[in-house]
């Protein structure tokens, strides 16, 4: 290349970098079009899911509920598992509409002053049925002193029980689950910090990542033991942190599972629980 | 006939026993409404089904019913609408209760602000829902 022509070349070198660049700049327009098109496709299948669904289950309870006439043992034994079947898809679906509303930015919280304790015992008595098939130990430890903090409490309660159902499923029966939560951090920025721990089967370190990415299962055989969107853990971050906070694990295979999340005060929390 | 017993039977009235409350069930699903309808026929109530806002508050001003159960999404639009226009014919139902797949707070809020009673979560559990219209209807 000559003197004469070098000023040319790098025009035209620049020229070839800005029409990259447009092009480039055009294929992700397209494709943050067509990844909202999908998140909106979610929401709306999900929506649309749950009609014939309910339409589904309330049939089945008239059934089971004799409304219709008396059932033999039996016949009311599988009517019950069509209802069951039917509320387990009915949650997978809510997941999977939670996931869209998510990833489109599309979830607001209603915060109020909740006890996390009554959340929690909230959260605790759904799974109890859970817990006592299994054959496992649940217990809970909330500290005294905790103030009541302001957080959606629906959501929260999300977290929890996801957490919590993870915790039973991946357990073998006999096993231990516990929740706890406390105060943390005295700087001037405090934090509820909860915790749901368990006994069994444990994530190797290189997955704890994978864990919280969308549609994840770290063993691909998992999903075929533990039904599942794939979506719980996502949502549970996207969750903890619509609140400010963050959620993390601690966790070696075969040596059990413990999952933090914080959720930070707004502004100075009160020294001391008021009187219950 | 002697006199007296005529006289008896032109006064005594003729009793015909109350027709049993009307539930309207404002829902565009026919499997839903189905379901909803034996719910209630099954236990005494008498079931009109609307598959829109117009054919609602059609019915309501046709006869105002004692219970509304109004799904929210429509297909001529907000199902909150249905209870504004019977309202507007002077037909609004005894009560209304709205069922939607929204769980969210700012759905309830909407919905208790119009004038419901309460807001369900669908499917709401058979029994419970008996229970809760005994109340209503009670």
């Amino acid at each position: 290349m000559t003197r004469v022509d070098a000023p040319q070349a790098l025009e035209s070198r620049l020229s070839a970098l800005e029409s990259q660049h447009h092009e480039a700049a055009r294929l992700i327009a397209e494709l943050q079009g067509r990844d909202a098109l999908k998140t909106q496709f979610l929401a709306n299948i999900s929506h649309d899911l749950r009609t014939p669904l309910t339409a589904i289950i309330t049939h089945a309870e008239i059934l089971r509920d004799g409304i219709l006439g008396e059932l033999t043992p039996r016949q009311r034994d599988s009517v019950t598992s069509i209802i069951s079947g039917g509320r387990q898809l009915l949650e997978m679906v809510g997941e999977i509409l939670t996931y869209a509303r998510g990833a489109a930015d599309q979830l607001a919280l209603t915060p109020t002053e909740l006890r996390i304790a009554d959340v929690i015992g909230r959260v605790r008595t759904l799974n109890e049925s859970l817990v006592e098939k299994k054959g496992l130990t649940l217990s809970v430890t909330v500290a005294d002193d905790i103030p009541p903090i302001h957080a959606d409490a629906e959501k929260i309660a999300h977290v929890l029980g996801n957490l919590l159902g993870n915790a039973i499923d991946f357990t073998p029966p006999g096993g231990r689950v516990w929740v706890s939560a406390r105060q943390v951090g005295s700087d001037g920025r405090p934090s509820l910090l909860i915790e749901v721990g368990d006994s069994g089967i444990g994530i190797a370190p290189e997955h704890h990542d994978l864990v919280f990415r969308e549609f994840a299962q770290v063993d691909a055989s998992a999903s075929r033991q533990h039904h599942g969107t794939g979506l719980g853990l996502t949502i549970a971050r996207k969750l903890v942190e619509l609140h400010g906070g963050s959620i993390w694990l601690e966790s070696q295979l075969g040596e059990g599972s413990r999952f933090f999340f914080t959720i930070p005060y707004r502004g100075a929390p009160p020294q001391h629980a008021p009187p219950v | 006939m002697p006199p007296d017993d005529a006289r008896t039977a032109d006064v005594a009235p003729t009793w015909t026993p109350p027709a049993p409350p009307l539930v309207l069930l404002v829902e565009d699903s026919a499997l839903v409404a189905s379901a909803l309808r034996i719910l209630f026929e099954e236990t005494g109530r008498r079931v009109r089904v609307a598959p829109d806002v117009a054919a609602a508050v059609a019915a309501c001003a046709d006869e105002p019913p004692a219970l509304m159960l109004l799904d929210l999404t429509l297909p001529d639009g907000d199902g909150l609408s249905a209870l504004a226009g019977a309202r507007a014919r002077g037909a609004a139902p005894r009560v209304t209760v709205a069922m939607t797949g929204h769980d969210d707070p700012g759905t309830r809020q909407r919905c208790l602000a119009a004038g419901c009673a309460d807001v369900l979560v669908k499917p709401v559990p058979a029994r419970e829902l008996l229970r809760r219209a005994a109340e209503w209807l009670g």
